[in-house]
């Protein structure tokens, strides 16, 4: 053992506590379960409400990183502002397909954004709960039953030419085994449109047309089997499970009032 | 507010590599952590620990290089800890989960007590 360890150990006696790091106002709070007490207008909380969030360790298929860009060229725009229309404008920036509805404190640490997105036809009604906001980027997590587990990380800075970058890096694996079929048919694809649409969209609002990168790592390759059991929560089987039932609701819902 | 720029070095220990992480870990950190750990693992080490001691800014991009780093480490079946982490941090590697993968002592000697303790080793004279 060197020298340093025990310095190390008498100072850690002696320590000081530390000063709150500048970043603790960014952070979300911790919460065991989500929990919801208002739903937006047209947004559906069927798989949000306590369920655990999930990050990029507990899902169940190979790990990704997926980190898109576009430059916002001839602009004169700071990181601060591009970030600042995304949060304000996030819903209107996704295609038609995937539909978001923020609460009324917006895109903040802590709050819930439902999503309600359309896959192969087929209805997927989620969330995900921003665990990080400061002026320069955001990040929402995703909870259990979300086709994916992990980050989503949402950021704009400026290259060595002062140009504003804006960036989405998502780190993620699929959350269950039919979702890593899905993804490895299809849904990798249609994610990555998706991204891409969000970026051409945020920069169509500078007035840029640009085009979008994607780089693309496999951190993990491998699956976790002993994650298998995340196949209860499956957003996509409850969802249609949900709308399929709506008749059901609906003439239950009508005998109590009537 | 100055903007402290990262660094990491690495130290060789009998229990593992020790990666001394200093000043803030966001995105412009990725180039050096990315290089430290890779000299970390240069020697096969079973474990590979993060002293956090002097690490006071960690953005959620720098959250995703941690778990770069992690996933790296689960795929070569080795050992990563953090130690040094203030309450702050540790609250953070909870609402990320991180906590579920990363073993968090609260100092280098804890660490290497619990590493020792995992290969059979007798504590040092």
């Amino acid at each position: 053992m060197t020298d340093r360890t025990s310095q190390n150990e008498e100072q850690g006696e002696q320590r000081q506590p530390r000063p709150e790091p500048r970043d603790a106002a960014f952070w979300a709070k911790r919460v065991d379960k989500l929990e919801v007490s208002a739903v937006p207008d047209g947004a559906s909380n069927v798989n949000v409400h306590g369920r655990r969030e999930v990050g990029a360790l507990q899902g169940f298929g190979q790990l990704w990183q997926k980190t898109y860009r576009v430059r916002l060229t001839g602009v004169e725009t700071t990181p601060e502002e591009a970030v600042r229309v995304w949060k304000e404008r996030f819903p209107e920036l996704q295609p038609p397909n995937s539909r978001f509805y923020p609460s009324m404190a917006g895109v903040a640490p802590g709050e819930v954004l439902f999503i309600s997105a359309s896959v192969g036809g087929m209805p997927v009604h989620t969330g995900v709960r921003v665990i990080y906001a400061d002026d320069e980027s955001f990040t929402v997590m995703t909870p259990e039953g979300h086709p994916e587990s992990g980050w989503n990380t949402f950021s704009a800075y400026a290259d060595e030419d002062g140009t504003t970058v804006a960036q989405i890096q998502s780190l993620a694996r699929a959350n269950d085994p039919i979702y890593e079929i899905g993804f490895r048919v299809v849904g990798a694809t249609e994610q990555e449109r998706l991204w891409t649409h969000v970026l051409k969209s945020l920069s169509a609002h500078f007035g840029v047309n640009e085009p979008v990168s994607l780089e693309k790592t496999c951190v993990d390759p491998k699956v976790q089997w002993s994650q298998i059991r995340n196949l209860w929560h499956n957003a996509g089987a409850r969802s249609m499970i949900y709308t399929m039932t709506a008749p059901l609701r609906w003439r239950r819902d009508r005998a109590r009032r009537g | 507010m100055a903007v402290k720029h990262f660094e990491a070095e690495v130290r060789r220990e009998p229990s593992g590599a020790v990666l001394d992480l200093r000043g803030e870990i966001n995105g412009f950190a990725q180039e050096a952590l990315d290089a430290a750990y890779a000299e970390a693992e240069k020697e096969n080490p079973g474990a590979i620990l993060l002293n956090f001691e002097e690490v006071d800014y960690i953005n959620s991009t720098g959250i995703a290089l941690i778990v770069g780093l992690l996933a790296r480490a689960r795929a070569a079946k080795r050992d990563l800890s953090a130690y040094g982490l203030s309450e702050h941090y540790v609250e953070i590697f909870n609402i990320t989960r991180l906590s579920d993968f990363v073993n968090v002592f609260p100092d280098e000697r804890s660490a290497m007590g619990d590493r020792r303790q995992q290969e059979n080793l007798k504590p040092e004279a």
